[in-house]
């Protein structure tokens, strides 16, 4: 087998092990549950980057790597347990659509992501192994979960998930964009968790609910 | 000189912020506000006169053209505006206590970062920075939604930030895609650069180059607050502080319209220009009707304007979808008319609610005799914005019209009328109450201080003229962005 086989291979694996991982967010009933499983995908992220710039000798994609270890997989986890800790969760993962459901959707989209993948032309042969599927299918299941889930850090859970998507995709199909970009999109988004956090600790200390429940706003 | 000038705009704001955390003295706030915002004005206009004569500039990751300096000079006259504004704004909101003495340096120091991205925003040349400027504006104003800082504050707050998040996602999962496709033809270096992807857009893929554009447009189009992704835009710009409304509806939105004209260029080079236009009347059709019963059944003043801005930024989609030099030219026109007439309107809807102290447009009445330069402009302002001539709105209204009558989209044209007509009656329904009869026992009957009325006569001198004549500098200026457009 040749390096740029196993490569494929090992990417493909990582590939299915994030889908597990996003799959275990999707039906996760605790939200500590979920949280861990988000850090998971996250290393699994950095270490497909890792893999990836050990076999295209990309410099800038082991600082990726590196970045999506620190961040994503040890500090944002770390501040939404903070989180849960702090404001002492007594309510777990609420969905507004049946967990059926949800997973009825989930399967649908990833099914509809392979299939839009397969229908693309001449830049697909570019991309490493299964990626751009995966990647897809990544980002749309974090919207999933943002969109049917009440509390606000399932929405954050949601949300980073949806990032690593993103993330993933772009490491699989460009080897990552630009190094400079990368650290932005990081930073964007620890500042974006940053102030998630403060609106929500905000809103439990002055009326007791989570923000996510609030809806007063109408019409 | 112009070059230089480039990374010296984004950082005037910038600076202008840190100044704001050195002081607490309310004068000298307010001296560096209205300063900053000016030097801001001032550069900008140097800069604009360059292009103009010598062409775009670039500067690594900036790069200054026509279409941007539209969005520019519309983002600096707002900003000014709105910093003359909160002089008086923020005295009588320190009064009633919606806003603490405490934390106003905070206040003023985030609407100069908010500043700051949306300058980035609107050079960003390199297709990534453009994101990360856009989700700093999301990050930025979030907080400043949230200001007030009660609960129903803190909701849009969220609803905001969770929403356009989202939206920006899938804008940055677009950008990749398409940033993929130009690395295929071209090699990863310089391949996030708008200018060097234009150059090959003729042979990117197609198929990529689609799906990145729908990514790109529900995603940037979240932001720009086109139906049916514009659920956070009426609770924030209700939410907000009234010169914060001003500055999202005047000039965020339009941020994200260019964002997305940026990429629609691309995708018009690369997959034809029938493709990303449909898309465009697509979203601005349904942005323009959902728009509409919201606002007939609307009490709340700001609300009310907030789902105004949903229709209007349809009809600049729409001018975009029709396309053509007319339908482009209309659609430029439009952003610059909307942004200055909607900024008006919430001023004068800030005045109206601090003198009732209500948002609710049954409590406001008769503020003619009350408040008689802000009614009249209030007035004027609505008139302007139901799209009655003389007044600039109409201007720009009929020439999307034109285009649309020119491509022959009977259909789009005939559901743009109903809904513009039937908006028309609701609006002057509405204002026309709030200005007109007897006040109510809430009127406030204090005289009306300068300092909001200069930066609200400011911006309806701007729309006054602009409805009577385009000068002929602007014009050109409109002319050279339609053809970056239009190509």
């Amino acid at each position: 087998m040749s390096a740029a086989e196993t490569v494929h291979t090992i990417i493909d694996d990582l590939g299915a092990l994030l889908l597990f991982t996003m799959i275990l967010i999707v039906i996760a009933s605790q939200i500590s549950r979920a949280i861990y499983a988000v850090a998971a995908q996250s290393l699994f992220i950095a270490i497909a980057g890792g893999v990836l710039a050990m076999f295209t000798g990309n410099v800038d994609l082991w600082v990726i790597a590196g970045v999506t270890l620190a961040v994503k997989a040890i500090m944002l986890p770390w501040v939404l347990h903070w989180v849960v800790r702090r404001m002492n969760v007594r309510r777990e993962v609420e969905p507004v659509i049946p967990d059926a459901a949800t997973i009825v959707l989930a399967v649908a989209v990833v099914v509809m992501s392979f299939d839009l993948s397969t229908s693309l032309g001449t830049v697909r042969q570019a991309i490493t192994g299964n990626a751009l599927p995966v990647g897809i299918a990544l980002t749309v299941l974090g919207v999933l979960v943002m969109a049917t889930r009440k509390t606000a850090l399932t929405q954050m859970v949601g949300l980073f998930a949806s990032e690593n998507g993103i993330f993933f995709t772009a490491m699989a199909v460009t080897q990552g964009m630009p190094l400079i970009i990368e650290i932005g999109v990081s930073l964007d988004v620890i500042l974006a968790a940053l102030v998630m956090t403060i609106l929500v600790l905000r809103v439990r200390s002055t009326v007791d609910a989570d923000i996510a429940d609030l809806d007063r706003l109408r019409g | 000189m112009g070059e230089t000038l480039l990374w010296i705009l984004p950082l005037i704001p910038t600076v202008t912020a840190l100044l704001m955390l050195t002081t607490r003295d309310r004068r000298i706030i307010s001296a560096i506000d209205v300063g900053g915002s000016a030097i801001l004005a001032v550069l900008t206009l140097v800069l604009a006169s360059e292009v103009a004569t010598g062409g775009p500039r670039v500067l690594g990751v900036f790069r200054l053209d026509d279409l941007g300096l539209v969005f520019l000079l519309l983002l600096v006259v707002l900003t000014l505006a709105v910093s003359i504004y909160t002089v008086g704004w923020f005295r009588q909101a320190v009064e009633v206590g919606n806003m603490k003495a405490e934390s106003l340096r905070s206040y003023f120091a985030l609407v100069h970062a908010f500043v700051a991205t949306m300058v980035v925003t609107i050079l960003a040349d390199n297709l990534g920075v453009l994101w990360i400027a856009m989700e700093g504006t999301t990050i930025t104003s979030a907080v400043l939604i949230g200001y007030h800082g009660h609960q129903h504050g803190l909701e849009a707050a969220w609803k905001y930030i969770i929403v356009t998040t989202i939206g920006i996602s899938f804008g940055l999962f677009g950008t990749v895609l398409v940033y993929a496709a130009a690395a295929d033809v071209m090699g990863g270096a310089g391949a996030m650069s708008w200018l060097a992807i234009m150059k090959i857009a003729p042979t990117l893929d197609p198929g990529i180059i689609r799906i990145g554009f729908i990514f790109v447009l529900v995603g940037y189009g979240a932001k720009a607050g086109l139906a049916p992704m514009h659920l956070w835009l009426p609770d924030a710009h209700s939410q907000a502080p009234t010169p914060v409304s001003a500055l999202l509806s005047g000039i965020l939105i339009k941020c994200a319209l260019l964002a997305i004209i940026r990429f629609q260029t691309i995708s018009a080079a690369a997959c034809g220009s029938a493709f990303p236009t449909e898309a465009l009347l697509v979203f601005g059709l349904i942005s323009v009707v959902v728009a509409t019963p919201f606002i007939l059944v609307q009490h709340d003043i700001k609300r009310l304007l907030g789902y105004h801005s949903v229709e209007h930024v349809g009809i600049v989609a729409l001018g975009l979808g029709f396309g053509g030099s007319v339908g482009t030219y209309g659609a430029l026109l439009h952003v610059v008319n909307h942004g200055i007439t909607k900024a008006l309107a919430f001023f004068c809807a800030g005045a109206a609610i601090a003198r009732y102290n209500s948002r609710d447009m049954r409590v406001i009445r008769g503020m003619f005799p009350v408040a008689p330069v802000a009614a009249t402009l209030i007035m004027l302002a609505v008139l302007s914005l139901a799209g009655t001539p003389p007044f600039s709105i109409f201007v720009s209204e009929l020439l999307v019209l034109r285009a649309g009558i020119g491509q022959g989209h009977w259909i789009a044209i005939a559901i743009f009328l109903a809904m513009v007509v039937v908006i028309f009656a609701g609006l002057l329904h509405h204002v026309g109450a709030m200005a007109f009869g007897a006040p109510t026992a809430a009127a406030g009957r204090e005289g009306e201080a300068w300092s909001p009325l200069v930066g609200m006569l400011l911006l309806a001198a701007i729309m006054v003229v602009l409805g009577l004549t385009i000068p002929a500098s602007f014009d050109g200026l409109l002319q050279r962005a339609t053809e970056v457009v239009v190509g």
